[in-house]
């Protein structure tokens, strides 16, 4: 045999063995007692039966890391440096394996000579599974500023990521536009919508999986539609049209200020093209409205602001009193058949002296029975509010408690529910302070919350060098359907004009 | 001769783009590389080819990283424009005589490189100068591919057909790779800015300026600052000025270095504002840590994510004690290529709090930082504004430079009754202090006029300034009994009274801040 074939046999027989090198548990190990630090912190989490792999990274210094994963079926090795990343068939394998039971997950790392191992943990997977999808905004934590960002949906049983549409396909640099408050109803597709503001403005609809154009703004209403919430059995939309402005602070951390010095709630017939006025109240911000499941009755938020000073504008009353601004929440029925709404209700009196809080982004859980919500000392937008916590509120009782388990010492804001109702997202920038990222937690049917856990990525350094937040995460069941570049197309031509229409 | 003529305009070809790139233009290109980012790594990539001409635009942004050294850039860019020439040449058979013909589109792309101007802060297209070079290149390669198989293979006409179709189809196919969500739309724009960018000395010392001062070179900043008196410097390079000024512990000499900046005249219709073209640094040196954070983020969000965004946002996070927030930003400025050091620099800062409080950085700004309670506020838009209105009312200045910057920018906006205020709290918390001949200067003017809050009997100014004051009096009635109007009084004043702050009062009109 020539030497150059020895060479070449020599050298794929080390390749090969270099691939096949496998992981082993160390022997000599010296145990810490406690849990190892790893990020996300997915320690003791509960987790859907059809979630994408948990893949982690070991915080324990330049460490090499090897973790056990044990299920009722066997065991697998993982490490890649400080990295635990799972390879997807054998996690489906052990999600099925597991379902209802436990993975126990061991970590051990090399740090200088030594292995170190550290308590074990578990995670609990659920009988119940989750929404195949959920969508966001992503975009920078800007204030007034808009143009770079998308709306993106993200399949959760993979990481598989998508972009429903990226607002850069019709800017430059002399039209622009912000692209906001997609909405989807019963978490399908087929009817839903975005819209975009200023440029090429216009609510981007899909009904009945035909895409239009409409312009929401009529002489008789504030603004174009903003926040929306599809009703459940009907071709109806609720929205919220509001006076919007932004005031930034000088020292305090929260940096900015969002305030509604208007706003009223309207209700948009998607056959007829028409809208409705469904609360104009004078010294009245009403704002998020959203429906129960069987489409009765009508959820939203309301502050009592009454302007006294005539000699300034509006806008800078409400920059002076902007920490006067308290929302609590309330219901008004409907009747579908007839569109009627009657019998305005106080549902939580947040505003109150002995409560004295702001209550924002109410969202009634599939089953009727349960009611989240964002509440902070004041104001209407809690993203930007460090001190904004999740609450939930039980129906029946009309009993609101704090949800511990998923809030931090930072902002919560934006909760959602899976459609089974078995699992609630929610915005959170317990992270870094900045950029708020999804937290999804199981809601068991006795209504108790447990711990989140951050939206799993393919490499769990993502979040370290991904500056978007993630915002308004929504549930999905499927995919968008329309493409990013029907989109577009749609968005160059003109919107068609709504129709107001007289209660 | 003539068979080397490919060869000499070509080297002519490179000479005048080292000339207009590197050697006339090396702040410029340094800006671009600076308003652009480039992160090594799977997330910025996956983030980047996922949008609109993602994988050209990724590669664009790895490329123009490195007009970190213009040189270097240039180099990289001119090879490619090189690649180009040699092509087209080769592709359409051009003759020695003819071959300058396949200049043509590199000089569009060096054309395309220098019209921005001021343009650069305002581009939504990242790296725009190596995209659409890339564009041309794929081009070409796709043709060329072309050209060379149908000439070295024997094939008849009907299969050239079908090879130029599936070429077509196979081009359709990679754009699309390319473009994975949304067309790559390209509407060029001719933007009438290579004049500024050639010729517009202002432009070019406040690309100095900006860099000496993010630098905390100070003396460099003002060394930019023009002394002759042949064009107007713009009223950012004023900010620059004065900013420098202030952290050299000499802003009362504002009115002696030229305070009557205007705004630039451009020739297309580019509404220029300072919060693109520096607010995040000049909020920064003024201490307004949020409003710069703000800006950088904004100015992020609207025309792209720069280094010199993170950078600011990094500081500024520092600043603020929010580490984790810093340490995102710190971790993706490690993984770049040519900012490793300055990040490594303030991940220091970020480890050990003494580090930071020993800086440069912090020691210049600290006496800025604690004016006073929390603001809910706004600034339109308008840096300038709202920093002469916020430090003219401020009214709790609690160190020496403060007390400094409430003063002279109570000047600088004309704020009488501001500055009659901040000079008698002054004058009264240091009563055997030398008052410096700015503020006497300015309270000889305002102090003494009726509508003034105070009342300067007491006061004894200078000899000099009392003097000058007088004959500053005497000369403007006179010129004033003979008709003289304002402009032509400015100008016949200037020479003995240009360095004073009652011309600036006077003569100084055209206050555009944008």
């Amino acid at each position: 045999m020539k030497l150059r074939n020895i060479l070449l046999i020599a050298t794929i027989a080390t390749l090969l063995a270099a691939c096949g090198e496998h992981l082993t548990v160390p022997t000599n190990v010296q145990m810490e007692s406690r849990l190892p630090k790893i990020y996300p912190d997915y320690t003791e989490v509960t987790i859907p039966a059809n979630i994408c792999p948990m893949n982690f990274i070991v915080q324990e210094g330049e460490s090499e890391v090897i973790a056990r994963l044990t299920y009722p079926g066997g065991e697998y090795l993982y490490g890649e440096g400080q990295k635990v990343l799972i390879d997807e068939t054998q996690w489906q394998e052990m999600l099925d394996s597991a379902k209802g039971q436990t993975i126990k997950v061991e970590v051990f790392a090399k740090i200088g000579d030594t292995w170190k191992g550290y308590q074990p943990f578990n995670f609990y997977v659920a009988e119940d599974s989750i929404d195949e999808y959920i969508s966001y905004r992503a975009i920078q934590p800007s204030y007034v500023a808009y143009e770079r960002l998308s709306i993106n949906q993200r399949n959760l049983t993979n990481f598989d990521v998508r972009e429903i549409y990226n607002n850069m396909s019709v800017s430059n640099e002399k039209v622009g536009q912000c692209i906001n408050c997609h909405s989807y109803k019963n978490y399908k597709t087929d009817n839903m919508l975005f819209h975009m503001r200023q440029g090429y403005g216009g609510t981007m609809l899909v009904t009945n999986g035909q895409l239009k154009k409409i312009d929401l703004k009529t002489d008789e209403t504030l603004s174009a539609g903003v926040y929306p919430s599809w009703h459940p059995t009907h071709n109806l939309i609720a929205f919220s049209t509001n006076k919007t402005g932004q005031s930034f602070h000088t020292k305090d951390l929260n940096k900015i200020e969002v305030q509604d010095t208007e706003s009223d709630l309207i209700l948009y017939d998607v056959d007829k093209n028409e809208v409705s006025i469904i609360s104009e109240l004078d010294d009245e911000l009403e704002v998020f409205p959203t429906w129960s499941p069987d489409g009765k009755k009508l959820y939203f938020c309301s502050a009592h602001f009454e302007y006294y000073n005539d000699s300034i504008e509006k806008s800078a009353e409400m920059i002076q009193r902007y920490d006067e601004v308290k929302y609590s929440l309330y219901s008004v029925d409907f009747n579908p058949d007839t569109k009627e709404f009657s019998n305005v209700e106080m549902v939580y009196d947040a505003a109150s002296d002995s409560i004295n809080q702001s209550v924002t982004l109410p969202r009634v859980s599939p089953d009727g029975r349960y009611l989240l919500f964002a509440q902070a000392a004041f104001g209407c937008f809690h993203v930007w509010h460090a001190d904004a916590d999740i609450y939930m509120m039980n129906l029946q009782t009309k009993e609101v408690q704090k949800l511990d388990a998923v809030n931090s010492d930072r902002s919560e804001s934006y909760p959602s529910w899976s459609s089974n109702g078995r699992w609630i997202m929610v915005d959170s920038r317990r992270d870094d302070g900045n950029y708020t990222r999804p937290y999804i937690a199981y809601f068991d049917k006795n209504g108790k919350a447990h711990k989140p856990f951050m939206l799993p990525q393919q490499d769990p350094n993502f979040y370290t060098f991904y500056l978007r937040s993630f915002n308004r995460p929504e549930f999905m069941i499927e995919p968008v359907k329309i493409t990013p570049r029907e989109f577009a197309a749609k968005a160059k031509e003109d919107a068609v004009p709504a129709k107001y229409a007289a209660q | 001769m003539r068979k080397y003529l490919t060869y000499l305009y070509l080297f002519a070809f490179i000479t005048v783009a080292y000339i207009l790139l590197p050697v006339m233009n090396a702040d410029y290109l340094y800006t671009i590389q600076d308003n652009n980012v480039f992160i090594n790594g799977r997330t910025f990539m996956m983030d980047t080819v996922q949008h609109a001409g993602g994988w050209g635009t990724w590669l664009a942004c790895y490329l123009t990283q490195f007009f970190y050294y213009p040189w270097l850039g240039s180099t990289i860019l001119i090879l490619f424009w090189v690649a180009i020439y040699w092509i087209t040449i080769w592709m359409f058979d051009i003759s020695n005589k003819w071959s300058f013909l396949a200049l043509i589109i590199p000089l569009l792309l060096l054309y395309h490189l220098l019209d921005y101007g001021y343009w650069i802060y305002y581009a939504k297209a990242p790296a725009f100068p190596f995209v659409p070079t890339i564009i041309v290149i794929f081009c070409l390669l796709v043709t060329w591919l072309f050209v060379w198989m149908t000439r070295r293979l024997k094939i008849n006409w009907w299969l050239k057909k079908g090879l130029f179709l599936g070429f077509i189809l196979l081009s359709l196919y990679i754009y699309n790779w390319l473009c994975p969500s949304t067309p790559w739309h390209f509407n060029y724009n001719f933007r009438h800015s290579i004049l500024t960018t050639l010729t517009d000395k202002n432009f070019k010392h406040e690309l100095k300026m900006y860099r000496a001062l993010d630098e905390f070179r100070f003396e460099d900043a003002l060394k930019e600052m023009p002394t002759n008196q042949e064009a107007a410097p713009t009223n950012l390079m004023v900010l620059y000025k004065n900013i420098a000024l202030m952290h050299t512990g000499q802003m009362d000499k504002m009115f002696e270095t030229g305070n009557c900046g205007v705004k630039p005249v451009l020739s297309d219709s580019l509404h220029l504002r300072t919060s693109q073209l520096g607010a995040p640094l000049i909020y920064y040196l003024f201490g307004q840590i949020n409003y710069s954070y703000r800006w950088a983020m904004e100015n992020s969000v609207q025309y792209g994510l720069g280094f010199r965004d993170l950078k600011m946002m990094t500081r500024t996070a520092l600043f603020n004690q929010e580490f984790e927030v810093a340490a995102k930003y710190i971790a993706m400025l490690k993984n770049s290529t040519f900012h490793r050091k300055w990040a490594l620099e303030h991940e220091a800062w970020m480890l050990n709090s003494t580090n930071f409080y020993q800086s440069l950085e912090y020691q210049t700004l600290a006496p800025l930082l604690n004016d006073g309670a929390n603001a809910l506020d706004g600034d339109d838009g308008l840096c300038e504004q709202f920093l002469l209105e916020y430090f003219s009312d401020l009214d709790h200045a609690n160190s020496p430079l403060l007390e400094d910057v409430t003063l002279c920018m109570s000047l600088w906006a004309k704020d009488y009754y501001a500055y009659c205020i901040h000079f008698y709290d002054y004058v009264n918390k240091y009563p055997n202090r030398p008052i410096s001949l700015l503020y006497q200067e300015g309270a000889i003017l305002l102090g003494n006029a009726e509508e003034s809050p105070i009342t300067l009997e007491n006061f004894r100014f200078d000899d000099i300034v009392a003097n000058k004051y007088n004959s500053f009096v005497q000369d403007y009635t006179q010129l004033q009994q003979q008709g003289v109007d304002e402009t032509e009084m400015g100008k016949r004043l200037k020479p003995l009274y240009g360095n004073t702050y009652w011309w600036y009062y006077y003569f100084y009109n055209d206050f555009n801040i944008y």
